[in-house]
């Protein structure tokens, strides 16, 4: 038993060393102790990418009071496989990856008569891994969308706290 | 039944999948830390200052294990590691399944593409917890590069 124990300590101890060197050579490397953000609650996660003038960023707390407040609309970002999976109930499917090139303007004119630009938006994606609702947050306000939040703990936050969803196209 | 248990070609065999399976599991991990960590970060089960630790030295210990079962270098550490690691994997997937958590798998790639079913990956787990425990009981002194 001994022998398995040194052997299995060996073995951690070479991918340890090996893995915290490569680490450091390698041309893609990261920090050691990563800083990655909190979430969930009344804090609100904020993507590591945010710029100054991105829409504002909100928590847990914040967006499932937003989700009693009338009129307040809630985008998904995701892919639309994702979202006919499982969604933040009510939520309206705009699929970040999959907006046409072609028309892009006229995708946007098209949208306001199902999602109008007065109305307060709240945006999110899968979570804080993910980056299609910052970048659909900025696009909405580059559109005219007025009052745009980004919830960036997400689909994820939401389910962890098993507030209401809805599944189905 | 003993003669399965110390056949030298089924060892050969199930050492080549095990191992073959973490060292190609190792290989995308490796070439992209950052991506790995995001998906670490999401399975929400490491404190946060933690998940970059995890996510460079993981795919090492997949890789250095995988070779060791193939090998024979220390192949009982090695598989017994690799067993463990599969414990720890089928943990993660069930509770983020019953969390309801959208996840990515991070097995194979770290592509945000690969987002497996919950039960499949939990079957797929299972199968090859069974092909470790088989490697662990196995035998045979043949076919190895290390002598044991």
């Amino acid at each position: 038993m001994t022998k398995r124990l040194r052997q299995t300590a060996i073995l951690f101890l070479l991918s340890i060393s090996i893995g915290i060197i490569s680490n450091f050579v390698n041309g893609n490397g990261i920090p050691l102790i990563g800083d990655w953000p909190a979430s969930g609650g009344s804090e609100a996660a904020v993507s590591p990418s945010a710029e100054e003038n991105d829409p504002p960023f909100i928590s847990l707390d914040e967006a499932a009071a937003l989700f009693q407040t009338p009129g307040v609309l809630f985008i998904d970002a995701r892919d639309p496989e994702d979202f006919e999976l499982d969604r933040i109930k009510g939520a309206i499917n705009v699929p970040y990856d999959y907006l046409p090139d072609d028309d892009y303007e006229g995708y946007w004119e098209n949208l306001a008569n199902e999602v109008p630009r007065d109305r307060i938006i709240v945006v999110y994606c899968s979570g804080t891994e993910c980056e299609l609702s910052l970048y659909l947050g900025r696009d909405m306000v580059h559109y005219g969308y007025r009052d745009v939040r980004i919830f960036y703990g997400g689909w994820n936050d939401w389910a962890n706290a098993g507030l209401p969803k809805e599944q189905g196209e | 039944m003993n003669r399965f248990m110390q056949n030298d070609y089924l060892s050969l065999l199930t050492r080549l999948v095990v191992g073959g399976i973490f060292i190609y599991a190792s290989l995308d991990k490796i070439s992209q830390p950052s991506e790995f960590a995001r998906i670490v970060y999401n399975y929400h089960l490491v404190p946060g200052n933690l998940v970059n630790l995890v996510a460079i030295i993981l795919p090492w210990v997949e890789l250095i294990c995988g070779l060791s079962v193939i090998s024979g270098f220390y192949r009982e550490g090695g598989i017994l590691i690799i067993g463990f690691l599969t414990v720890v994997f089928i943990t993660a997937v069930g509770i983020n399944a019953i969390r309801g958590v959208d996840l990515e798998c991070g097995c194979f790639t770290v592509s945000s593409r690969a987002r497996g079913n919950a039960l499949s990956l939990l079957y797929r787990d299972l199968l090859l917890l069974a092909v470790c425990i088989y490697v662990w009981l196995n035998r045979s002194q043949r076919f190895y590069l290390f002598r044991q």
